[in-house]
């Protein structure tokens, strides 16, 4: 007999074959699902956009032990919330496809559907539709504690009876819920699934098909007794009287924005810049001294590895800190039951630009920076919102481009430098609201300003492990598909450049910046940017590397240009004599012109090959490279406008 | 009389929510004729919070005149 246990394990167990279970969760928002999914699956979860959506899905390997203390190997998947089958979104539609699938390896086995004990009448009409199709359920109650502080109690023996499927209370605090439901499970797999309830109502009555469902979830509610001496005002109710708030609504979630602003920047910035330098120090300084010992030093395979390859990893691992950051503050606002009262205080201002209120959030993180914010999308609970609120974050002038901003406006506009970076922040927030009025009248036609009616769930205290799990989970799944996107293009932009040009007197990684293949792409490239002015290696070879990191442009200026990097980009000294020549010249002497054409195509186009790996991560490739044409069209047809109307004034 | 003139503090029963374009949602998360809603305060944006027995739902201006009441 195999031993029973609670980890991964190839071991097929007593049951027989290795085939695992699918046992799907589905419920209301807010009702403590993925509270449970993450008590039953720990740290073993993985989260994924379900193939061909941009819909998460959690997947979890299960190995709870049945009644006889034999294994069970159940793959557990965490459904995206929905308040009934008649599916409103693109999650909700996921969530139906999955249980109606007529075809047997998709749909579930079991399905376990989770209903609050204090809102069960609501989350009834969920089960009335999953009674009417013949599925193995059981019905998990949670939030007993919550329902009895409220004089609510639930009589599972009756409501089992009613509903004719088990019906289990669990409490995620208590790991004994584990092994019950999974018991359960176990015992609801012997039988085949019960017999759908019926279901008959008056095909020419538009209504008796949901008057038939309520009628049913009515007659169930009778196994919830009510004490009478309920008093009305909970402490959540005391605590909305002040979040929901007229006034002091906003000005709170004001003052909690500005809280997660700092945290992503201010607090996250220090942890950046220690493992940045850690990595372009002591990392890849004994990285060298290794590949010298085994004869490679000064070869072009240390230079891939170290200035490529260990650099673009060093990229990568200065953003794990910052995405640990917001995840934390994410699961936080999420668990603690926030995020619908910001929902709720942001409404009516993010309305009159079309976006749903929960879109404030991210488009604020994306201007401290783009990465995090695109991950802040998945408080949308619709997939276009997030979709659309994801491609509007990179219009965000995050704080990378805010040191460009700060060195071209004082090397061309001198004292005046402080009003170009205020523009180019009113430009960021213009784009944001003009790219989206433009995306919803032809990409999202249909997508109206949904009503609000949102449920406002029971405060809770977030409990610090389910706040670890999912900030885990989600920090695991970026490393796993923003890396590969970040390493690569660091790799390949070093690989450019050390190459030499067709014709050039260079050698492998020992070549001249202006001799390599890198120059000479951007030269290539420098045409397309005549039109706006700045149509010149150097101009196009920094907005090459800012493709990769806005951090990079100064840097690669002053590589371009053989000149000292400025200590402090509001003094620029001699990388700013030369920019002027050069802009001048390009221009054809419009400089000021040409200047601000480039500094609006740097605030639009595309920020970083991170936010690039993030929206990979968040809405798939097709919309990360719908992404990319955005941006680019956006910030060349802007620039070239801004050059050409410049020009005339001027 | 819609819902939006009902007054902070007091309930009204739910007559009619066909004039709202989801009245379907709104039914599956208990807004239907027949429910008895408490108008609990006023939120940010012009909404109100309501209270429906045991939760509590925010919902926007136009909702509010979207849902026809009867007042006791």
């Amino acid at each position: 007999m195999s031993s029973c246990h609670q980890t991964v394990s190839t071991s097929t167990g007593i049951c027989g074959d290795a085939a695992t279970v699918t046992v799907a969760l589905v419920g209301n928002a807010n009702v403590g699902k993925s509270t449970l999914f993450n008590q039953l699956s720990g740290a073993r979860q993985q989260l994924g956009n379900w193939p061909g959506t941009t819909v998460e899905v959690g997947r979890a390997e299960w190995r709870p032990c049945d009644v006889h203390g034999h294994e069970l190997p159940i793959t557990m998947l965490d459904l995206p919330g929905a308040a009934s089958l008649n599916a409103a979104s693109p999650d909700e539609q996921l969530t139906r496809d999955l249980l109606l699938s007529t075809d047997d390896t998709t749909r579930p086995e079991v399905v376990v559907a989770v209903v609050d004990a204090s809102n069960l009448a609501r989350c009834l009409y969920l089960i009335a539709q999953l009674r009417e199709l013949q599925q193995r359920l059981v019905v998990a109650v949670t939030m007993l504690d919550v329902a009895a502080r409220r004089g609510i109690s639930v009589d599972a023996g009756l409501l089992e009876r009613h509903l004719g499927v088990p019906v289990v209370a669990v409490d995620p605090r208590h790991r004994g819920t584990t092994s019950t439901l999974a018991g359960v499970i176990a015992s609801t797999l012997t039988d085949p699934p019960p017999a759908a309830r019926p279901h008959d109502f008056d095909p020419i009555d538009p209504f008796a098909e949901d008057d038939e469902r309520f009628t049913w979830v009515q007659a169930a509610m009778g196994a919830v007794r009510t004490r009478d001496t309920y008093s009305s005002l909970t402490w959540t109710d005391r605590i909305d009287r002040v979040a929901t708030a007229p006034v002091v609504g906003p000005l709170l979630f004001l003052a909690i924005m500005w809280l997660v602003f700092q945290i992503t920047t201010v607090v996250a910035a220090p942890l950046q810049d220690a493992l940045g330098s850690l990595v372009a120090g002591p990392v890849s300084d004994a990285s060298r001294a290794a590949l010298t010992t085994i004869g490679l030093g000064g070869t072009a395979i240390e230079g891939f590895l170290v200035d490529g390859l260990v650099a673009g990893v060093g990229m990568l691992l200065t953003f794990v800190p910052l995405m640990t950051l917001m995840f934390l503050l994410l699961a936080v606002l999420e668990t603690s039951g926030y995020l619908a009262r910001a929902a709720v205080v942001t409404d009516r201002a993010m309305r009159a630009i079309g976006l749903p209120g929960r879109a404030f959030l991210p488009l604020i993180v994306g201007f401290g920076c783009n990465v995090p914010a695109i991950s802040a999308t998945r408080v949308l609970p619709d997939a276009r919102q997030r979709v659309l609120t994801s491609l509007l974050v990179p219009f965000t002038a995050c704080s990378a481009r805010l040191t460009v901003f700060v060195l071209v406006g004082a090397t061309f506009f001198g004292s005046q430098a402080g009003n170009v970076v205020f523009g180019m922040y009113v430009l960021s927030i213009a784009l944001v609201i003009g790219v989206g009025f433009v995306l919803r009248s032809t990409l999202w036609r249909s997508m109206g300003a949904d009503a609000l009616v949102i449920d406002l769930p029971a405060y809770h205290l977030p409990m610090p492990r389910q706040v670890a799990l999912m900030t885990w989970a989600r920090v695991q799944a970026f490393l796993r598909t923003a890396g590969g996107i970040i390493v690569v293009t660091v790799a390949a932009v070093w690989m450019l450049s050390a190459i030499p040009a067709p014709g050039s007197s260079g050698s492998l990684a020992d070549v001249p910046v202006e001799d390599s293949l890198f120059a000479a792409t951007a030269e290539a490239i420098a045409p397309v940017f005549v039109p706006a002015g700045f149509g010149d290696w150097h101009a196009t070879s920094a907005l090459m590397v800012g493709f990769v990191a806005k951090e990079a442009v100064i840097s690669s200026w002053a590589q371009t240009y053989a000149s000292q990097e400025p200590p402090d980009p509001s003094a620029p000294g001699e990388l700013g004599q030369q920019l002027r020549a050069d802009f001048a010249e390009s221009s054809g002497g419009h400089t000021t012109a040409a200047v601000c054409a480039f500094l609006t195509f740097l605030l639009a186009y595309t920020p970083c090959v991170a936010t690039l790996a993030a929206l990979n991560r968040e809405v798939g490739r097709g919309w990360m490279l719908s992404s990319i044409a955005i941006s680019m069209s956006t910030a060349w047809l802007l620039a070239v406008a801004v050059f050409q109307v410049g020009r005339l004034v001027s | 009389m819609t819902l939006n003139q009902v007054p902070v503090g007091s309930t009204a029963r739910l007559a009619s929510t066909a004039a709202h374009p989801s009245s379907r949602r709104l039914a599956e998360l208990g807004l239907r004729p027949g429910a008895d809603v408490q108008v609990m305060r006023r939120t940010a944006g012009g909404g109100r919070l309501l209270g429906l027995g045991h939760s509590r739902m925010a919902v926007d201006r136009a909702t509010l005149r979207a849902l026809d009441v009867e007042r006791p």
